[in-house]
């Protein structure tokens, strides 16, 4: 049982590593900012859920297990939000928005 | 009388800033012409397009880059070296030093007995270095008083916010603030008030509480933490709690430094209420750094409260 426990939170950990390493090579790899905003948010949100789950397994059915639940949970909140208000700005103020990316009349028209 | 020095710091206590002119002083400046001095400057602009300013050799672009570079690397290795000499100074780590470990040790064996608090570094900072940590207190006052000194604006003027860059009345926002607020000022709370038991105190949890008010006045403008957060309640806060810690820890050096009774039990170590005057403490600090911090964010926003 002891065994099983282990082998399931250093799996649900690995991955969450995994997903955090492909959401930095997307910040890295990426150049337009809307681009990386999206590569980091989406593997921010499944890496911190696949690490606090693998952390909650390692560590049982407790009061500090409620904890880091919370703690995902208000990550799940702010991370998103941040990224949304950042995008908005972005959108907003950015001069070379239109280098990158087309709005949909136009495309349809060009199409 | 109307320009006499006295008249004149009453004038200043009003809020005057130019007391060095009297009160009569200004007389109204004849108009420059607009157009001429456009023209002037248009054609100054012009001729300086065309045969710029001739620039010293030794501050060309590229001399100066050189300079900055050098001066840099310079002033890093100093702050390095100086750094690394100060490390090597403290004592190794794990190693008995029987000056150092004179302290520490009255403090591990006789903190919880002597405070009440079963957090000992709260009760170092809160009881044996009190006036350590209210200077602290004082510090992040001025730095407040600072930020109002050069910031502030007096004009009542319309809140022009430029709509790209106010996030306020950003629906997604507002909901998660919705959401969130009360924990995290539950949270600040509860940091605030455990300061004596679990790890926290006045500076963490009114960081927590301060970052909380910003994020309200965030989502929803100032108006609507400025209902409750005016001006004057804001100085009365900080004045009321700066002046109790400095009296109430004024008197229990007195006392504790003449052997007299304080009169202030220290309770049962680990209930909520004990630990003599930490708890108290713990408020006053918690509410300047609350205050101190949503002051800086508004002054820096907008310029008033």
């Amino acid at each position: 049982m002891e065994w099983i426990r282990f082998a399931v939170s250093a799996v649900l950990i690995c991955l969450g590593l995994f997903a955090f390493a492909i959401g930095t090579v997307g910040v890295n790899f990426f150049d337009f900012v809307l681009n990386r905003m999206h590569a980091s948010g989406i593997c921010d949100t499944l890496g911190t859920l696949l690490m606090i789950l693998g952390l909650v397994v390692a560590n049982g059915a407790n009061f500090f297990s409620l904890k880091l639940l919370l703690v995902l949970l208000l990550l799940w909140i702010s991370s998103p939000v941040s990224t949304h208000l950042l995008s908005m700005v972005e959108k907003h103020t950015s001069n070379s928005l239109g280098r990158y990316i087309r709005r949909k009349e136009d495309r349809d028209g060009s199409v | 009388m109307k320009n006499s020095a006295f008249a004149g710091f009453l004038r200043w206590l009003d809020g005057d800033p130019e007391i060095l002119l009297g009160a009569e002083e200004m007389t109204e400046q004849p108009d420059v012409p607009r157009d001429s001095q456009k023209q002037r400057i248009h054609h100054l602009e012009h001729v300086l397009k065309d045969h710029p300013l001739p620039v010293p050799r030794a501050f060309s672009r590229r001399n100066v880059r050189i300079f900055y570079a050098v001066v840099s690397v310079v002033c890093c290795l100093v702050i390095i070296s100086c750094l690394l000499l100060a490390v090597s100074d403290l004592p190794r780590f794990g190693v008995e030093h029987a000056e150092v470990e004179e302290v520490t040790e009255k403090y591990v064996l006789d903190g919880l007995e002597e405070t009440g608090a079963v957090n000992i570094v709260s009760g170092i900072i809160l009881d044996y270095r009190a006036f350590d940590t209210l200077g602290e207190s004082f510090v992040l006052f001025c730095a407040l008083n600072c930020v109002l000194i050069l910031l502030r604006t007096d004009s009542r003027e319309e809140e022009h916010d430029i709509s790209y860059y106010s996030l306020s009345g950003d629906d997604v926002l507002r909901k998660s603030i919705m959401f969130t607020l009360p924990l995290v000022l539950v949270f600040g709370v509860y940091v605030l008030l455990n300061g004596h038991l679990s790890p926290g105190g006045g500076f963490s949890g009114g960081a927590v509480m301060g970052g909380g008010l910003i994020l309200l006045s965030t989502g929803y403008g100032g108006e609507v933490t400025g209902r409750f957060i005016t001006e004057r309640r804001f100085k009365t806060v900080c004045f009321i709690a700066l002046s109790f810690y400095c009296l109430s820890k004024s008197y229990v050096f007195f006392t504790g430094a003449n052997g007299l009774e304080t009169g202030i039990s220290l309770g049962t170590p680990g209930a909520i209420l004990s630990s003599g005057l930490i708890l108290p403490l713990n408020i006053a600090v918690g509410m300047v750094v609350t205050c101190t911090m949503y002051g800086i964010y508004r002054m820096f926003k907008k310029g008033s409260f």
